[in-house]
């Protein structure tokens, strides 16, 4: 961190922020007290996924998007394989559905492990990373490795690796693991509950800046259960609801100079809105299973949650409600049905979301009536948060406008962190700049 | 994951990504320990450092194998002794990868098994210099030159624990 002045302004550069995927920097400009400016610049280079989908054959999407990220590529499989199903006009049975599910709950307890352990609550403990956490805290770190490790087991178990999984393919599985394989899993999956149920009271003891947004919440909301997978209709907090068809309509996708990754708003709004756990947990509190809604209730949480610093007890939750739910898939599953369907090509088009760790993920492709990719749209989650990541900043900024640079920085970097953005999805490390004048 | 070999205290691991150029030379390295077939060495390859803590619980001897980036010529073979007592990894080489992104690096998974006191009692770290991580290269000619130094240097760790 260094300071200079400028023309009598004053200028605060910190150095990478961290704990954070992706390479970005957030410029905060101050005005005396007033908040001039407040930008996230995602200088991380446009990775042209969705240019060279085109041309690929309409098998191919849940590969190849996998690789936009190594935290959560099931959730670019998963989004992937119900838009192309869609535009084939292919229905996949629910035996699919449930191992896609289960597959989803690997990921969102492995990577909400990650961040809630690794990633964040070095901001609520006070030390600038895991390892320093380390030191003093040993049993948390243990629980939140034991935890991403559990995740993990489910994900190779299931997907045949954890990191970019092998056995998913358009219309299903290239093989479903036996009841015997799943049966292994439930040891690991009751600890990791009993584990969870510790998280959420670990987590809701720390101290939370008083902070409410204000912006408009959007996810999946689906008739099953919480969503994970899969949602029946896109839903927001204003009450907007339309079927995953109509995403692209109802969001328009803008670029700003300042980043590489798209914005985006809602039809006919000029205001940011939120995707992710509290989107998720204030549209769908209502679904969650017993347990998780016991254990929301124990750490204070309401129907609805609107502090973005309360999201890592959110995330919590929702490893409660991830483990709850892969204990009753593997316990309900029977051995014997088809692991997939064929899906034979045709001209169409087709849409998919599911809710990725860190928000709801759509998927559009195109198809010629070979199965060729004509026309690929993604549009994931932390593109469509910068907008609201802005919006609190400047919130935050001109709120905490009196705290010293250091403290303002601190607060800043944890709230962007709320959000656990992933950058490299939206398009790596963050700089911040203050600037005061 | 792939493993070869039986198991044993002493571990070899290599660690990368061999769709990355460079940085799956610890992966060629450990092929290559692999390929010797030592009794009592347990040969494995990983993309995770994070999987490491695990991998290593109750072994006496470790070695891991992978890129680094120093500054030296590119196929230099580096060797770093990190276990229990040894001197903590400076902060610059764990840093980045312990904060940074949402994967640990090998430096970072070190440093914090030291503070969680889940070290193996040996612990060496063996380093090829790298040229260049680009996507869908193979290794390039030095470092590929470099495989056999590097394997000779791990059974060299092994034998030397065994006389220990």
């Amino acid at each position: 961190m260094n300071h200079k002045l400028t023309d009598g302004g004053r200028v605060l550069r910190v150095g990478a922020l961290a704990r954070v995927e992706g390479e970005g920097a957030m410029h905060v400009a101050f005005d005396g007290a007033d908040v001039a400016d407040v930008q996230l610049r995602i200088y991380e280079p446009p990775r042209f996924y969705e240019a060279f989908l085109r041309g690929r054959a309409h098998t191919e999407p849940p590969d190849i998007t996998a690789r936009i990220c190594g935290i959560c590529p099931v959730a670019y499989q998963t989004s992937a394989c119900w838009a192309v199903e869609d535009a084939c006009g292919v229905g996949v049975p629910e035996p699919v559905r449930l191992m896609r599910r289960l597959l989803y709950c690997g990921e969102w307890i492995e990577s909400h492990a990650l961040h809630v352990f690794l990633l964040h609550a070095p901001d609520f403990l006070g030390y600038d990373g895991a390892i320093e956490m380390a030191a003093d805290h040993a049993d948390v770190v243990e629980l939140g490795l034991r935890l991403k490790k559990a995740g993990n087991t489910l994900m190779e178990v299931v997907g045949g690796r954890s990191v970019h999984p092998v056995n998913v393919r358009v219309g299903g599985f290239y093989r479903f693991p036996s009841r015997t394989e799943l049966g292994r899993l439930r040891p690991v999956l009751e600890r990791a509950l009993d584990d969870a149920l510790v998280a959420v009271g670990l987590v809701s003891g720390f101290d939370f800046p008083d902070f409410e947004q204000p912006h408009e919440y959007l996810s999946l909301r689906a008739d099953h259960g919480y969503p994970i997978e899969a949602g029946t209709e896109v839903v927001t907090s204003t009450g907007r609801s339309f079927p995953v068809s109509q995403f692209a309509q109802q969001i328009e996708e803008t670029h700003v100079a300042h980043s590489n990754a798209l914005h985006a708003r809602l039809a006919g709004s000029d205001a940011p809105y939120v995707v992710g756990p509290l989107a998720r947990y204030t549209l769908n509190s209502d679904r969650l299973s017993g347990v998780a809604r016991e254990a929301a209730r124990g750490a204070g949480l309401g129907e609805r949650c609107r502090n973005p610093f309360r999201s890592i007890v959110v995330r919590a939750v929702e490893i409660v409600e991830a483990c709850h739910e892969a204990l009753a898939i593997i316990d309900g599953w029977a051995d014997g049905s088809p692991p997939r369907v064929e899906v034979p090509p045709r001209a169409g088009e087709g849409y998919g979301a599911s809710e990725a760790p860190r928000g709801t993920l759509f998927h559009r492709y195109v198809l010629d009536g070979a199965g060729i990719i004509q026309d690929a749209q993604i549009v994931p989650p932390t593109s469509q948060n910068q907008a609201a990541v802005e919006a609190d900043l400047r919130t935050m900024a001109a709120a905490w406008s009196g705290l010293d640079d250091h403290a303002l920085q601190h607060r800043c970097e944890q709230a962007i962190r709320s959000y656990d953005p992933c950058i490299s999805c939206a398009t790596h490390f963050l700089d911040l700049t203050v600037e005061r004048s | 994951m792939t493993t070869r070999a039986m198991t044993g205290s002493c571990l070899v691991v290599g660690i990368g990504d061999p769709a990355r150029g460079d940085d799956g030379v610890g992966l060629a390295v450990a092929r290559a320990v692999a390929d010797r077939a030592l009794p009592g060495v347990y040969v494995c390859v990983h993309r995770d450092p994070t999987a490491l803590m695990d991998l290593w619980a109750g072994r006496d001897l470790v070695v891991v194998v992978d890129a680094v980036r120093s500054g030296a010529v590119p196929g230099t073979v580096h060797r770093l002794a990190v276990g229990v007592g040894e001197t903590p990894l400076p902060f610059p080489a764990w840093a980045a990868s312990g904060r940074g992104t949402h994967a640990f690096g090998l430096a970072a998974v070190v440093e914090l098994a030291r503070a969680l006191g889940r070290l193996p009692e040996h612990l060496v770290v063996v380093g090829v210099e790298a040229a260049s991580f680009g996507c869908g290269y193979p290794l390039s000619t030095e470092v590929l030159a470099a495989v056999p130094v590097a394997a000779e240097q791990v059974v060299e760790e092994v034998r030397a624990h065994v006389r220990r």
